[in-house]
C-alpha cells in the first residue's frame, strides 16, 4: 500500500487537531471505506509501536450478537479505546471490529464524532455513498420521466374515480384501448391500474361518441361522472347509427381515437386525459351531431327523469357566455307556434342532454365547438344571421371540420344549431328580433 | 444582492443574535470540555444541526443569558473588539482565557441563499474546535470558575455603566490581574471569515497551571 496516506492522517490529526474517522478519511482521500478503516488501522499500529510523541485515542466499532433485556439483538456500538476490552466479552460472537476514529484528543461524547462526518457527508450529499460497503443491486433511482408519471398518475388518479361506465357500444374498440392503457399502466402500482382502465374506457368511449359530443364542465366530480355515464349509455348506442351516416367524420374521429391512445402511450395517460379535458372545454358548446329525432324523445324522456337537475346546471354552466340554457329549457316545453321550429328545438335540446352527459367524462378530445356565423332565411322571411356553434372533429393530428355534415343533416331552417342558444334566437326572432345577448359576440 | 452599511440597524442587530447566540453555545461548550462543572449538568441539545452539549442548571445559564444580553448592544454597534472567557483557579488567577476576536466588515453585501447557512458551517466547526481543544491544552486545577470580559471602548463602558442593561447586573471594569496573564502560550484554534463577521479564536494558557 501507498505509504503516503500515513503522512495525510499523521498531518491531519497532529498538525489540524481533526478527528479522522474512517467516513471522513474516505471522503477526504477518495477511497473505499474498508481501504479508510485499513489505513486508520495501519497508521495507527505504527504509532503505538513507534511508541509516537503525543498519545494518540482511537475509538472503535463493534458489532456482535448480545443479550439485551432478555432478548438476543445485533449491537452496533461506537466505543472507546478502554471500554473495547469490555464490549468484546459482552457479545457472544463478534461480528466485526474496526477502527472508527483516531485523534489527538479524548473524546468525551459522540457529538463531536457526528459534527466530523456532517460536513464531509453534506458536501458529498448526492455521492456520499459513492465509497460505502453498503450496496443494494434493486435501489436504483428512478429515471425522470419514470418519476413525472409516478407524479402525474397520482394528480390525476384522485380527481378522476374508476366510474365503470355501462356503455358496451364500443366494447371491441375499448377493450384494445384498455389493452393499450395496460401496456402503459404496467409501469405503475397495481392500485393505479384499476382507475386509469376504467378512466381509460371512459375516455375513449367518449371519443367514440361523437353525437354526445362532450360537453361537460371541465371539473366535473367523478360521482356526477359515474351517474352521467350510465346516463350516457343509451344514447351512445342509439347513437351510433348517427354516427354512421356522419361517414366521413365518425370514421376519422373513430381512427384518430384509436390511434390516440397508442400515440400517447409514453407521454403518459394523465398527459392524454388532461389534453381530452381540455378539448372537451373548448368543445363544449358544439355538437353539431343531430341524431335521428326518433331518438330524441325517447332519449329525453328517459333522461329528463334523471339528471334534468344536474343537467340544467350543467347546461347553465355551459352556456354561460351565451344567452342562459335556463331560457331554453323553458322554451322547449313552452315550444313556438310552428311546428318546425318546435322540433328543432326539442331536437336542440336533445342534443344539449346528450353532450351535457358526454362532458362529465371531460375526456373527449375529438370535438369541439367552433363559432360560426350562418346566414339564413327564417319563417317569417326574415334574414337572420345566427352565430352557430358547431361541433367540429379535432384531434392532434388530425383537425376534421364537420360541420359540412351535419349541416346536411340539419332540417331546413339555417337555425339547426344546438344549442339553446339558437331555439331562443329562434323564438326571440319571431318575437321582437331582439338582439340576444351573443351578439355582442357575434363573427361579422 | 443587496448591500448594507454600518448604518443599517438590521444588519448590526442580525450579526449580533448570531453571535449572541454562538457565544452561549460556545461558553456552554468551554464549560463542559474545560470540566470547570461536573458533565453531569450538561445535556445534549442541537444547534446548528449538531449536538452540542448545554448547561441545565438554571442559574448558570440564566447568569450567561444576563451576560451576553449585556454584551449584544455593544456587539450591535460594532464596538465589542473581544470577548473573552476566562478560566480561574481557587484564587481568582487566570489559568486560561479563551479569546473571541470579533470584527464585522464596514459594508456588507448579502446574498442571502448562501449567506447564513455558510455562517452556519463556519459556526460548526468553530464549535468542533472547541470541542478538541482539550488536546492542546493541560488539564485544569479542580475548583475553577468562570468569568466574561469584554474588550471595548472607553465610551462604551461608560454607557454600560450609566446604563444597566438588566438590573442588578452590573459591569464593572476588569482587575488587571484578570486580563493579563503571567508567562502564558497562545494556542491558536480557529479563524473564521465570512461576509456577516470574522471572528477568530484561540486559547491564552498559562504555563504553569498548577501552582
Amino acid at each position: 500500500m501507498d505509504e503516503l496516506y500515513l503522512d495525510n492522517i499523521d498531518e491531519y490529526i497532529h498538525d489540524q487537531n481533526q478527528i479522522v474517522t474512517y467516513k471522513w478519511l474516505s471522503l477526504s482521500l477518495g477511497v473505499h471505506v474498508n481501504l479508510a478503516k485499513q489505513m486508520l488501522y495501519h497508521y495507527l499500529d505504527r504509532c503505538r509501536k513507534d511508541g509516537s510523541k503525543t498519545p494518540l485515542h482511537a475509538t472503535y466499532l463493534v458489532s456482535g450478537k448480545c443479550v439485551q433485556n432478555g432478548s438476543l439483538c445485533h449491537k452496533v456500538s461506537v466505543v472507546r479505546e478502554d471500554k473495547l476490552e469490555d464490549m468484546k466479552t459482552r457479545m457472544d460472537p463478534t461480528i466485526s471490529i474496526h477502527v472508527y476514529s483516531i485523534q489527538k484528543a479524548e473524546i468525551k461524547d459522540s457529538s463531536t464524532l457526528y459534527s466530523t462526518d456532517y460536513d464531509a457527508v453534506r458536501d458529498n450529499l448526492k455521492h456520499c455513498n459513492k465509497y460505502s460497503a453498503i450496496h443494494c443491486a434493486a435501489a436504483v433511482p428512478m429515471s425522470p420521466t419514470e418519476l413525472e408519471l409516478i407524479q402525474e398518475i397520482q394528480q390525476t388518479s384522485s380527481p378522476e374515480k374508476v366510474s365503470k361506465s355501462g356503455l358496451t357500444g364500443h366494447a371491441s374498440v375499448a377493450k384494445a384501448n384498455v389493452k393499450k392503457s395496460q401496456g402503459i399502466m404496467g409501469m405503475f402500482a397495481n392500485k393505479n391500474t384499476a382507475k386509469n382502465q376504467g378512466s381509460n374506457i371512459e375516455v375513449k368511449l367518449e371519443k367514440k361518441d361523437d353525437a354526445p359530443s362532450v360537453e361537460t364542465l371541465e371539473s366535473k366530480p367523478a360521482g356526477m361522472a359515474s351517474a352521467v355515464n350510465n346516463f350516457f349509455g343509451k344514447p351512445t348506442k342509439k347513437q351510433d347509427k348517427c354516427i354512421k351516416k356522419e361517414a366521413e367524420s365518425s370514421a376519422q374521429s373513430s381512427t384518430v381515437e384509436s390511434k390516440h391512445p397508442k400515440d400517447a402511450e409514453l407521454p403518459s395517460k394523465s398527459d392524454d386525459v388532461k389534453e381530452k379535458a381540455l378539448k372537451d372545454s373548448k368543445a363544449k358548446r358544439e355538437k353539431k351531431d343531430v341524431r335521428s329525432k326518433s331518438k330524441r324523445p325517447e332519449l329525453t324522456d328517459s333522461e329528463d327523469e334523471k339528471t334534468e337537475s344536474s343537467n340544467k346546471k350543467k347546461r347553465r354552466r355551459i352556456k354561460k357566455p351565451r344567452s342562459d340554457s335556463s331560457d331554453d329549457d323553458e322554451d322547449s316545453p313552452a315550444k313556438p307556434t310552428t311546428v318546425t321550429t318546435g322540433s328543432p328545438e326539442s331536437q336542440v335540446k336533445e342534443e344539449s342532454l346528450p353532450t351535457l352527459e358526454v362532458f362529465p367524462e371531460g375526456k373527449k378530445r375529438k370535438r369541439r365547438r367552433v363559432l360560426k356565423s350562418k346566414t339564413s332565411v327564417d319563417e317569417e322571411g326574415c334574414i337572420v344571421t345566427e352565430k352557430v356553434y358547431e361541433s367540429e372533429s379535432y384531434s392532434e393530428n388530425d383537425e376534421v371540420v364537420t360541420s359540412q355534415p351535419k349541416r346536411s343533416v340539419l332540417p331546413v331552417p339555417g337555425k339547426k344549431e344546438e344549442g339553446r342558444k339558437s331555439a331562443k334566437r329562434q323564438a326571440s326572432n319571431k318575437s321582437s328580433k331582439q338582439v340576444s345577448i351573443m351578439g355582442f359576440f357575434q363573427k361579422k | 444582492m443587496t448591500t448594507l452599511t454600518r448604518q443599517d440597524l438590521n444588519f448590526g442587530q442580525v450579526v449580533a443574535d448570531i453571535l449572541c447566540e454562538f457565544l452561549e453555545v460556545a461558553i456552554h461548550l468551554i464549560l463542559y470540555v474545560r470540566e470547570v462543572y461536573p458533565s453531569g449538568i450538561f445535556q445534549k441539545k442541537k444547534k446548528y444541526n449538531v449536538p452540542v452539549q448545554m448547561s441545565c442548571h438554571p442559574e448558570l445559564n440564566q447568569y450567561i443569558q444576563d451576560t451576553l444580553h449585556c454584551v449584544k448592544p455593544l456587539i450591535e454597534k460594532n464596538e465589542a473588539e473581544k470577548v473573552v472567557i476566562v478560566i480561574m483557579d481557587k484564587e481568582r488567577h487566570p489559568v486560561e482565557r479563551f479569546v473571541f476576536e470579533i470584527s464585522q466588515p464596514p459594508l456588507l453585501s448579502i446574498s442571502s441563499e448562501t449567506l447564513l447557512s455558510h455562517v452556519e458551517q463556519l459556526l460548526r466547526a468553530v464549535i468542533l474546535k472547541i470541542s478538541v481543544c482539550d488536546a492542546v491544552l493541560d488539564n485544569n486545577p479542580p475548583g475553577c470558575t468562570f468569568t466574561v470580559l469584554v474588550h471595548t471602548r472607553e465610551a462604551a463602558t461608560r454607557n454600560m455603566e450609566k446604563i444597566q442593561v438588566i438590573k442588578d447586573f452590573p459591569w464593572m471594569v476588569a482587575d488587571e490581574q484578570e486580563v493579563h496573564m503571567q508567562g502564558s502560550r497562545l494556542i491558536p484554534l480557529k479563524t473564521m471569515t465570512s461576509d456577516l463577521v470574522k471572528m477568530q479564536l484561540y486559547v491564552e494558557e498559562r504555563a504553569q497551571k498548577t501552582s
